[in-house]
């Protein structure tokens, strides 16, 4: 099927800026106690931090004053304390914050699993996986690192301005207003900073991912590049990516340009500001030197950590993004499911259905087809017919955008997931393999199975090569582990189907990379373990619809030709045609 | 700035120190400046407070407003003056990471060309994936350390200077005290890396669950087994947060030494000039002076420390490179290579016995996909064989030689993202026509046709805004625009429907008229198009000869090809009425 192309209407939301904090809100509020003691340790380190500069201005008052090395060595005592004491608190401050990281991002990052999960299959469908996937793998790594390294070190920095703003107004206020004025150059370069880093940050990281992309497709396609000698082209498309890197990365640098030295400025400017200042008022009487001396040293002490604020904005405003991308998850409505009622029976309506992915033409020009319990229902037609679609309306993966589609006399999107799998599965081409062991694999659609009973299954789909896996149910499967050849996989597929148990089942071409004999094997276990129950085959190989009941021949959107093999033949119509050409000899 | 697009020279990978060496002074010049401006920066820390000292002596304290002015205006041009070298070192030092990214990508894809087939089989996607995220960037970061680290080194070798002109003592206690505090953190960092290793391994694993689930997602609402997934992850993601605690009960421990060991050493110096200054052997003003230059002797220690804990990640980051460099082609040209056969001759597979005649279209037909595949393999040298051409056994010539006039077409080739021109295209430009003609013999007209731009528009890297069947088409396309004098074509039909197979066939054939051509399929629409049809029975031929005949003379054979039909095969109708 083509895939669906990032349609606008079918993204995944985002979450707003006002429901991003709420939900960060409640992050830090479900972490009270430990956000609390994480501060208060802040908090003592950096006061232990200006014990120092502290003490040393009385040695000097002292020894100035005519002080033995006694007292000297009893004030430097203490110095070497308060090092002390800034050293173990700003550790376990930030064992605290990296504690409070590390279980907040599990609760992100679990909650994001749970709500993918209960995603309905539509919208999946309909986004395409690969938001999905960029959201749970990119973005829950960009805030991991906000929580993980950014949030210990903003958080000791942070306490340490506050602390130091409130030592310097108790100095003196005045003084400590005209230093904070003249820090307000800091204010204007990153305002005009942030303003543009954000569109400049995206454009490096896509043309970063471009590039991670050129690697890994050409590491993955090694074997293609070596075959039809692509190396070159391979390596002048790196080439261009690199500059398309270079381009942004030097776009951001200029920005960084701007910011930085009016920062490194701004440090200074309020020292000369309070020095001046100083100067002028001293002569009026209405300062000390010692509150000038004080004000502009912690002036200077303020750098350093307003410094870490700074370098971590970049980091804080990307996570943002990231989070409220993560966060939006959550903002999926959930489907309504309105409790349709059990269906009455077995069999499957199809009436005036129409359907059009999102923004596009109709696929489906109105389909009309009812399949009787037991009975076995090949789709065929050329790519593009619709019957991949119709195949995923009858499992309830879409809704119809008109008529309706229903199982029992119940609409199959009124089914809640559950109950709809016990009537209807779809077992599609896409064979996925989950990491895990084979049990693993195969327990997801019976939790409950024993292991008799999944030998069982095996057996009953053809699996002969049990006896060649290293720990048998237990051999962990996928990257790291033993790897399925796809007919394999398909065969497993097929064996979570025979577990599932459906009344119906659709196969949506789903012996199609099977090998002739094992197809054959197959189709013939299945049919036995299928026995009494409706299948409807999607199928481009005919010989599926010669060993049908019937035979629907879709064609533009439309069931062209509905009837038995020979029926169909008799009427000498396209089915026929392309039956003729098909057999060959 | 490294030009884009130059060569970016032969990497040295005997070992990852080599390595970053080798980024190192392919950038000379640049790390050289970026040493000078970071030094001259760190030195000029030392001034601000300097003139702020000489403010509040000369000018504040006396009350001497004109020499206040001085001494500030002297201040505010120091600050200019560090905010300059600061962001000149910025600049420099960012653009000796981009290098060092770049140059790294560019080796690593260069590599993986020359590795070719042998890559898939020796690194998973995920290594190199992991490659082109973290490792180059974390490279990167470590070379930073040749800027400010060379800076640190000097600046404390002035601030040493400076203190023992004050005093000998006080010096030799700075010059052993700092290299000191080095080596007491180096088994810490050792630490961190085992830590921090074990932690990205777990993370990479569970990120790799939400892959998995991502991926599955379909299967999950087909089938269910969404609370197992979701319990599994949860196990997964409380292993890694305690795994993450003890982490961070390191990380913090390192993080709070790096700034806690200085300040440390601080004080055990200011006690030792605070004595000498009660005991009368320094004065008071060389006391503020001592403590202000320690103090600005942070900066180099804390650098000392940082760069330590960039270089062993780095060191760790580029292993991972060098391990990749240091991978060699499975298939290399012999000691002494003998010439191709000029002419169009024939191929022979030793070990099945099948025979590709020069100029015809030849059928290869198993039950085991996997052993007709195997005979492509060995015709198109992708693994050692005693395959001969034309006489000549195919590992004595040339490999260069053998990929330019032997090219294989797999079942499942990449496709890479670019315009579908491009993606078609291969490795040279062709023009409309061709390209049409081409597309017109794949049956892919209907693809282009429906693609808003037509050939310019843009194809997903692995063509994922296609349909199977419409890739494998695509594929076809670029197999015969590649026009190769042998093309061996893995089931080039398989995941289309039975009316565009008959019309690809069709087409293979007229593209492919005299010219040497064998497929792999058990499509009796293909096999009917094949010259010659080779039936392989447990990996040894049994047959050779047109579909017809073998349909007639081999029941194995018509078993397998007209599978799920019973029908008398007499009944056929003439090849062109089947596909026209």
């Amino acid at each position: 099927m083509t895939a669906q192309t990032e349609a606008a209407p079918g993204r995944l939301p985002i979450a707003e800026p006002a429901e991003a904090r709420r939900a960060a809100v409640r992050l830090v509020r479900q972490d009270g106690r430990a956000v609390t003691a994480m501060l208060i340790l802040n908090g003592l380190a950096a006061a232990a931090g200006l014990g120092g500069p502290w003490l040393l201005g009385r040695i000097i008052d002292d020894v100035r004053g005519g002080a033995g090395a006694g007292h000297v060595d009893r004030l430097a005592l203490g110095i070497l304390c308060f090092a002390l004491a800034q050293l173990f608190l700003g550790r376990f401050a930030r064992y605290a914050a990296h504690r409070f990281g590390e279980r907040t991002l599990a609760r992100i990052r679990e909650r994001f699993v749970d709500r993918s999960l209960a995603l309905p299959a539509s919208v999946v469908e309909r986004a395409g996986t690969g938001d999905l996937m960029t959201r749970g793998t990119a973005d829950v790594a960009t805030v991991g690192t906000t929580l993980r390294d950014a949030g210990p070190e903003v958080s000791v920095a942070l306490v340490q301005v506050l602390l130091i703003l409130a030592a310097m107004l108790a100095v003196n206020p005045f003084l400590g207003i005209c230093g904070v004025l003249c820090l307000s150059g800091i204010w204007f370069a990153t305002r005009w900073y942030l303003r543009r880093a954000h569109a400049g940050y995206l454009a490096e990281g896509a043309a970063n991912s471009a590039l991670a992309e050129i690697l890994t497709s050409t590491a993955a396609g090694a074997r293609t590049v070596e075959a039809l000698s692509l190396q070159e082209r391979r390596i002048a498309a790196a080439a261009e990516a690199v500059e398309r890197c270079r381009v942004t990365r030097t776009h951001t640098l200029n920005l960084r340009t701007v910011l930085f030295p009016v920062v490194e400025f701004s440090y200074i400017a309020p020292v000369a500001g309070i020095l001046l200042l100083g100067g002028a008022l001293r002569g009026s009487g209405a300062v000390t030197t010692g509150a000038v001396v004080a004000c502009a040293l912690y002036f200077w002490k303020l750098a350093e950590p307003l410094d870490k604020v700074l370098l971590w904005l970049d980091q804080l405003q990307r996570s943002n993004a990231s989070f409220a991308r993560v966060e939006g998850i959550g903002q999926v409505d959930a489907p309504v499911v309105t409790g349709g009622g059990e269906p009455v029976d077995d069999r499957i309506d199809v009436v005036g259905v129409r359907y059009a992915y999102q923004g596009e033409r109709d696929v489906l020009h109105g389909v009309d087809l009812t399949v009787h319990p037991g009975e076995r229902l090949a789709v065929v037609g050329p790519s593009g017919a619709g019957k991949s679609t119709l195949g995923r309306l009858l499992a309830g993966a879409e809704v119809p955008r008109t008529g309706r589609v229903t199982v029992g006399q119940v609409p199959v999107t009124e089914l809640d997931p559950a109950q709809l799998r016990r009537h209807v599965v779809l077992v599609s081409q896409e064979h996925h393999v989950f990491l895990g062991t084979v049990r693993d694999n195969l327990l997801i659609a019976a939790p409950t199975a024993t292991d008799q009973e999944l030998h069982a299954v095996l057996a009953a789909v053809d699996v002969d090569w049990m006896d060649e896996l290293p720990d048998g149910l237990d051999t962990e499967l996928g990257a790291g582990g033993h790897r399925l050849d796809a007919q394999q996989a398909q065969q497993l597929a097929l064996a979570r189907v025979v577990l599932a148990d459906p009344h119906t089942l659709i196969l949506d071409e789903a012996t199609s990379l099977l090998d002739p004999t094992t197809a054959r094997h197959t189709e013939r276990s299945l049919e036995a373990v299928l026995k009494g129950r409706t299948v409807i085959a999607i199928a481009h190989r005919l010989h599926t619809a010669h060993d049908a009941d019937r035979v629907a021949v879709m064609d533009g959107g439309r069931v062209a030709e509905l009837g038995s093999h020979s029926e169909l033949l008799a009427a000498g119509g396209g089915y026929a045609a392309l039956w003729k050409s098909w057999h060959g000899a | 700035m490294m030009d884009s697009y130059a060569d970016p020279g032969t990497p040295d990978h005997r070992s990852a120190a080599r390595y970053l060496w080798w980024l190192t002074m392919s950038q000379r010049r640049r790390v050289a400046g970026g040493a000078v401006i970071g030094t001259l920066w760190m030195v000029c820390l030392m001034l601000p407070p300097y003139l702020m000292q000489r403010a509040i002596d000369d000018g504040l304290q006396p009350g001497r407003t004109g020499v206040l002015v001085g001494w500030v205006a002297a201040l505010v041009g120091a600050a200019l003056l560090n905010a300059w070298l600061g962001i000149m070192r910025h600049r420099i030092m960012t653009r000796v990471r981009m290098d060092a990214t770049f140059r790294t990508i560019k080796v690593v894809v260069a590599h993986s060309t020359r590795l070719g087939a042998e890559l898939p089989r020796k690194l998973s996607v995920g290594e190199v994936v992991s490659i082109g995220t973290g490792d180059v960037a974390q490279i990167s970061q470590t070379l930073t350390i040749t800027g400010p680290g060379v800076g640190a080194v000097v600046a404390y070798l002035v601030a040493a200077a400076l203190l023992l002109s004050v005093s000998v003592p006080l010096a030799v206690v700075v010059l052993l005290g700092v290299p000191l505090l080095a080596v007491v953190v180096g088994p810490l960092l050792e630490r961190l890396q085992g830590a921090e290793s074990k932690y990205r391994e777990q993370q990479g694993a569970l990120t790799a669950r939400i892959g998995d689930i991502v991926g599955g997602m379909r299967v999950l609402n087909g089938i269910g087994g969404k609370e197992l997934l979701a319990g599994r992850y949860l196990r997964g993601s409380q292993a890694l947060q305690a795994e993450g605690y003890r982490v961070g009960a390191v990380t913090s421990w390192i993080q709070a030494l790096s700034v806690g060991l200085p300040a440390l050493f601080l004080a055990l110096v200011t006690w030792l000039a605070a004595r000498m200054a009660a005991e009368g052997t320094i004065t008071i003003g060389t006391l503020v002076a001592v403590y202000g230059y320690v103090a600005v002797l942070v900066v180099p220690v804390s650098n000392f420390i940082e760069g330590g804990y960039d270089l062993t990640r780095g060191l760790v980051a580029a292993g991972r490179v060098v391990r990749m460099l240091g991978l060699k082609p499975a298939v290399e040209d012999a000691a002494t290579v003998r010439p191709a056969p000029d002419a169009p001759s024939s191929l022979h597979d030793a070990e099945t016995g099948v025979e590709l005649a020069p100029g015809r279209l030849t059928a290869i037909v198993s039950a085991r996909p996997a052993e007709s595949a195997a005979v492509v393999d060995r015709l198109g040298r992708y693994r050692g064989s005693a395959a001969t051409w034309g006489g000549v056994p195919l590992a004595d010539v040339a490999l260069a030689e053998v990929r330019s006039r032997i090219v294989v077409a797999d079942n499942d080739a990449d496709l890479f993202s670019g315009p579908l021109s491009a993606v078609v295209g291969g490795r040279s430009e062709h023009t409309g026509p061709a390209i049409a003609q081409a597309v017109r013999d794949a049956a892919a007209e209907d693809i282009v046709q429906a693609l808003p731009d037509g050939l310019d528009t843009p194809v997903q890297a692995q063509g994922s805004n296609l349909s199977g069947g419409q890739r494998q088409r695509l594929r076809l396309v670029r197999a015969l625009l590649a026009d190769p004098e042998v093309l061996l074509l893995v089931e080039p039909t398989s995941a289309v429907d039975a009316h565009t197979e008959a019309a690809m066939a069709a087409g293979l054939r007229r593209a492919r008229a005299g010219r040497t051509t064998a497929l792999t399929s058990t499509s009796p629409v293909l096999l009917e198009q094949a010259d010659t049809v080779c039936y392989l029975v447990d990996g040894r031929l049994v047959a050779a000869g047109p579909h017809r005949v073998l349909l007639a003379s081999e029941p194995g054979y018509r078993e397998l090809v007209a599978r799920g039909d019973h029908e008398p095969a007499t009944e056929s109708t003439p090849a062109e009425e089947a596909v026209r």
